[in-house]
């Protein structure tokens, strides 16, 4: 029996309405997508939902208290606020460098790294 | 008039964010080498810095970027241009002389007081959040009532939770985001309460920020009261009519700590006005030209205080440009004026820039009044262009080319957003 599920794409600001047709755990239609970022996200959303992971973690001798970082790619939905409790017991010392990778392998998945977003230097040093 | 000078610079940038940091680079790739950045915080890099959610550089980069990201390849690229930054300076005051030559008076926290000179200002200075006093919510005035984007500095560049239990006034692209930051978090948010019956930020943020996180969000409600001595204890919610006025017979009362404010931006044109140059009531920014800049010769505005964007990419572009010209005029080139005014017509709230020249590509932006699908947007009679949907969320990008505007001989131009008549809807 084909059944529909009605998803908005996240892929980029305009958020197209997509219409995926399935029969039990086989996909038989992606409608509604302007673009193939639409298409990916259906048949994702639909076997595996994921979603990048921005958050910030504590630091000292910089400029701020907290360095912002993300995972390189992202990672289970549902495993989210797991693994904003995992990054959170991090603590981290200044300098930082942009890309640097905090974790590597998060979550026990290969290739999934929790990078910086930025270079924080030493609060002491002149900018 | 504004104190002994100490540096010349052929164009001052006034603003360190997306705009200010485009308007720098656009000025050094067309040629200026003395140009200057202000930014009164400590760093330059602007609101970015505080936006560490991915969804920056989409068009620029062809990449998904979080806010710091984005901010830091431009400001790498502005110093391996040798761009001048002075951060922690407050720009007190600009003044132009008879021949067209501009004053810049800087509050520095470790120089004091500075005047420099420059043939060209671009004015960067972004935007601020409306605030309660905006909307004039009833009620008392504890602590725990906040801007979103007050909330979003406290919580990703210092550390503060601004509460326990959250609830958010306003469905913009910010409020939405937060309440997905404090989620994360650990807060409890409560609920999104948004007056007009559609949501004001982008369709995949109520997706990824409340949907997943089971927010509720109830459109056409309203914050009636605000209630508590020190510190927030509830609200009372109620749901509005057509006239968007609040209907208390049908109200209720949400416990919560803290109420987020996330109802709009307002560009911060201060120091335009003080200049004396004309703005426009619909964008809160000053009028400009198709080469960006405003009443006054010389000054250029871009990005956010010009009219609010919902993507930095667009500001970017935007800003490359008003760079791009402000160098222009910094090193003699005067461009004729323009001939043609752009008008806003029905269903258009406003059109940036104001005018137009023939014989050059444009690009306008405008945003629509109210949501329509499908439809089509019509320049003049000049083209005619179907659009799936428009939103007044969405900013529209409207490509002009060169040639478009000989075929014209008036003096304006109407833009028009109008229904699709039944006949044009099948293809």
């Amino acid at each position: 029996m084909t059944e529909a599920k009605q998803y908005t794409c996240i892929g980029c600001p305009i958020g197209c309405p997509l219409h995926l047709e399935h029969d039990g755990n086989t996909i038989k239609e992606v409608s509604g997508y302007e673009c193939d970022r639409g298409a990916k996200y259906a048949h994702q959303e639909f076997i595996d939902p994921r979603r990048s992971l921005s958050t910030t973690v504590a630091i000292s001798g910089a400029m701020w208290p907290r360095l912002p970082i993300r995972t390189c790619k992202p990672i289970h939905k549902d495993q989210v606020l797991e693994a904003v409790r995992k990054i959170q017991a991090l603590k981290l010392q200044a300098p930082v460098k942009m890309g640097q990778v905090l974790i590597r392998d998060f979550m026990g998945e290969k290739g999934i790294d929790v990078v910086a977003c930025r270079t924080m230097k030493r609060a002491d040093e002149s900018s | 008039m504004l104190g002994r000078v100490e540096k010349k610079y052929g164009v001052v940038v006034v603003g360190g964010g997306p705009a200010g940091l485009g308007a720098a680079l656009g000025a050094r790739d067309y040629g200026e080498d003395k140009v200057l950045i202000l930014d009164r915080e400590p760093e330059a890099g602007g609101i970015l810095l505080q936006c560490i959610h991915s969804g920056f550089g989409l068009h620029y980069f062809k990449e998904e970027l979080t806010g710091p990201e984005y901010a830091q390849r431009f400001i790498e690229k502005v110093i391996d241009h040798d761009v001048d930054i002075l951060p922690a300076s407050y720009v007190s005051r600009i003044a132009a002389d008879s021949d067209g030559i501009k004053k810049v008076r800087i509050i520095n926290e470790k120089r004091g007081i500075l005047t420099v000179e420059a043939q060209a200002v671009v004015l960067a200075m972004g935007c601020r959040e409306r605030t309660r006093g905006a909307v004039r919510i009833p009620g008392t005035r504890p602590s725990g009532i906040l801007t979103a984007g007050l909330a979003q500095k406290f919580v990703n560049l210092m550390g503060y939770l601004p509460g326990k239990k959250i609830a958010i006034l306003g469905s913009g692209d910010i409020g939405l985001i937060m309440a997905r930051r404090l989620s994360l978090e650990g807060c409890e948010v409560v609920g999104v309460f948004e007056l007009m019956p559609y949501s004001n930020g982008l369709s995949r943020n109520v997706v990824q920020c409340l949907n997943d996180f089971n927010i509720p969000l109830h459109l056409s409600n309203t914050v009636a009261a605000i209630h508590g001595r020190d510190r927030v204890e509830k609200i009372t919610v109620a749901p509005v009519g057509k006239d968007l006025k609040p209907d208390l017979a049908r109200a209720w009362d949400v416990p919560c700590d803290t109420l987020l404010i996330s109802i709009g931006l307002i560009p911060e044109n201060e120091l335009t006005q003080n200049l004396g140059i004309s703005l426009d009531v619909a964008t809160g920014g000053p009028r400009v030209s198709s080469t960006l800049e405003t009443s006054m010769p010389g000054v250029f505005a871009c990005g956010n205080v010009l009219h609010v964007h919902d993507l930095v990419d667009f500001v970017t572009n935007e800003s490359l440009l008003a760079g791009r010209f402000a160098a222009e005029l910094s090193r003699g080139v005067r461009r004729p004026g323009d001939n043609i005014q752009l008008l806003p017509g029905e269903n258009v709230r406003y059109c940036v820039p104001h005018t137009l020249n023939p014989g050059h590509k444009h690009t306008v932006y405008l945003r629509c009044k109210a949501p329509m699908k499908p439809c089509k947007i019509r320049v003049g009679n000049l083209i005619e262009k179907k659009l799936r949907f428009v939103f007044p969320a969405e900013m529209i990008m409207l490509k002009l080319k060169p040639d478009l505007l000989d075929k014209f001989h008036g003096d304006s131009l109407r833009i028009d957003i109008l229904p699709l008549a039944k006949e044009e809807r099948n293809d």
